[in-house]
């Protein structure tokens, strides 16, 4: 079954065409929340994933995204394909700034660097009161406009959330199999070897957390406009560990895996209602046993079953 | 104005302290297995709640109290050890750095199903007084803390620096393997690791508790201090942990009394940015050269 991979990813999106006719209300928003956040994670699995970069700091970028589209729109009327692109290069450049200082760091360096960010970041929304509205957020983020229609509802969002989903799984598969993503990944083997190969380990390294935190900030101009309402504790620290949660359950390279980890995160806190207090605990055994038990996360776990289901040798 | 400065020294050096212990668990856990332990303010904020139910367990008895937070931590290291290190030994050190991210949050979430989420009050072995001298009054407890702070500093340097525990340590984190050849007991030394990592962020918990309330969150940003201190004194030096903790606890102080008190943590963790800018090594720099 050599295209697995391709007929899967078409049965997916089949499956994401109709979902929205099957699920509830409740589920058809959590699907969407999954959607946009899936971009983030597509963007950590890049940074992560393919370049070995620990950033634990995407919920921070997904917050600039938001803050950016959502104060643009609401101050100054701006629509949010105006909004969307400042979002996108706003993310971008603050991840510029940390990067070329940090990159040049050994990994630890990197991985802390950006905690401290995203703490510093909930600490200013919190306290920027006149700019980020502080603990109160920001409320009435207006709908988004497309081709004359007014979205304003869930599968509205769900449709525009998809559409950006594929587009940026798509760049992240274009990217994956150029020089670029290449090099990435030599990166990620053995940064001394990729070094010695004529890669320009910094650049890469740079390029790789800039993509993330852009994808990132796509998320967050998505997310604010589907939400209508942002506060700071949506950006947390907690939430970027959610985000590499996400990531290494799906499986860290694998762009697909990021959006399965995404979709599974997103609903678990449902499917596991029944462990109310409980469930936050649970959630940190989770990552011990995914850590341990699938390393590769679940595509990585299927690709190592895959030869058994069908009965069949795989070439190595 | 000079007595005010005075005080905001000592206390100053009181946080400092407390960051330095914290970095030095931090640390210790670094030299020896390569892992930054990202769980760390959680191990901070489980040695203050155990220390408080302790007190109130012995009837505020303080030596026995802290005993069993001493022997609590011990047996959360070994946890540590079992479940999180030995399984993912194998696998890369950003693995065990996520493992170590799991264990925090796992830790926190039963710490806040067993006490809960209200932030409480914690008492000082040294009561609540304080010591005059002229205009200066700086409380017991401040003076306390420094004055183990520095006992246990003190001892970690003889142990990692003068003894040859601190030798296998190192000769561990290089090569496990070749360690184990040369007649060292590495799983030993993992206990022995994961333990004195897990007491001295238990014991820092118990200093700092009594300053501040303590609630399920209240280690975080020590452990996130205390990694702007690594980030500021040099990773892999342990007087650059030192140092830089007393560094982060003089700009947070400082910060709070003469700038905004909002901003006090924004502001470590810019002049952590701006420190790296100008000096990317940290004060004392990295001894240890790359594990390719």
């Amino acid at each position: 079954m050599r295209h697995a991979p391709l007929i899967g990813a078409l049965l997916a999106i089949a499956a994401a065409l109709v979902a929205p006719r099957l699920l509830s209300e409740f589920n058809l928003r959590l699907a969407t929340l999954s959607l946009h956040t899936s971009i983030a994670v597509i963007g950590l699995c890049i940074a992560f994933g393919w370049t070995g970069l620990l950033h634990l700091g995407q919920a921070a970028f997904i917050g600039i995204g938001a803050y950016a589209t959502a104060i643009l729109s609401t101050r100054l009327g701006l629509g949010f394909w105006t909004t969307m692109p400042v979002a996108l290069v706003a993310s971008g450049l603050v991840a510029l700034c940390i990067a070329v200082p940090m990159l040049r760091l050994r990994g630890h360096y990197l991985a802390l660097a950006v905690l401290g960010f995203n703490v510093t970041f909930e600490i200013v929304a919190r306290n920027w009161t006149k700019l980020t509205g502080g603990f109160d957020g920001i409320t009435d983020i207006p709908p988004v406009h497309l081709f004359g229609l007014v979205i304003n509802d869930d599968r509205g969002y769900y449709y525009l959330s998809l559409g950006f989903a594929i587009l940026c799984a798509l760049f992240a598969l274009a990217l994956r199999h150029s020089r670029y993503g290449r090099a990435m990944i030599a990166i990620r083997d053995d940064e001394l070897a990729a070094g010695t190969s004529s890669i320009s380990v910094t650049r890469m390294k740079v390029l790789a957390f800039v993509i993330a935190s852009m994808l990132a900030g796509l998320s967050g101009a998505l997310y604010a406009h589907h939400a209508t309402f942002i506060a700071p504790q949506d950006f947390e620290f907690a939430k970027s560990v959610t985000i590499l949660v996400m990531l290494i359950l799906g499986g860290e390279i694998s762009v697909a895996g990021a959006i399965l980890g995404t979709v599974i995160i997103t609903f678990l806190p449902e499917w596991l209602r029944f462990l109310g207090d409980y469930y936050q605990a649970v959630f940190g055994l989770l990552v011990l046993v995914i850590l341990i038990v699938m390393p590769n996360g679940i595509v990585g776990k299927v690709k190592q079953l895959w030869p058994m289901l069908t009965g069949r040798k795989t070439h190595v | 104005m000079t007595a005010q400065i005075i005080q905001l020294a000592l206390n100053a050096l009181a946080a400092g302290c407390i960051y330095a212990v914290v970095a030095l668990s931090v640390e210790i856990a670094y030299e020896s297995t390569g892992v930054v332990n990202f769980a760390a303010g959680q191990l901070v904020t489980a040695g203050a709640l155990i220390g408080l139910s302790a007190v109130a367990f012995t009837k505020a008895n303080f030596l026995p109290a802290y005993l069993l937070v001493l022997v609590g931590m011990s047996l959360i290291g070994i946890v540590f050890l079992i479940f999180v290190y030995l399984p993912l030994r194998r696998q890369s050190v950003l693995t065990i750095v996520i493992g170590t991210v799991g264990i925090g949050i796992f830790i926190q979430n039963v710490m806040l199903l067993t006490w809960g989420p209200l932030p409480k009050s914690v008492r000082s072995p040294m009561g609540g007084g304080a010591l005059k001298f002229g205009d200066v009054s700086v409380s017991l407890h401040v003076l306390y803390v420094i004055a183990v702070a520095a006992v246990l500093i003190v001892a970690m340097y003889m142990l990692l620096y003068r003894s040859s525990v601190g030798r296998q340590f190192r000769a561990m984190a290089q090569d496990p393997e070749a360690a184990t050849l040369m007649g060292i007991r590495v799983k030993a030394l993992y206990a022995f690791n994961w333990i004195l990592v897990c007491v001295l962020s238990g014991i820092a918990g118990l200093l700092f508790a009594p300053m501040w309330l303590v609630d399920v969150t209240s280690g975080d940003n020590l452990g996130l201090k205390a990694f702007a201190a690594i980030m500021i004194g040099g990773f892999g030096s342990v007087p650059g942990a030192i140092l830089g903790g007393v560094i982060v606890g003089a700009i947070e102080i400082f910060g709070a009394f003469y700038i905004s008190s909002n901003f006090k943590d924004a502001l470590v963790f810019a002049s952590m940015f701006l420190f790296l800018l100008v000096r990317p090594q940290g004060i004392f720099g990295e001894r240890i050269a790359d594990r390719a």
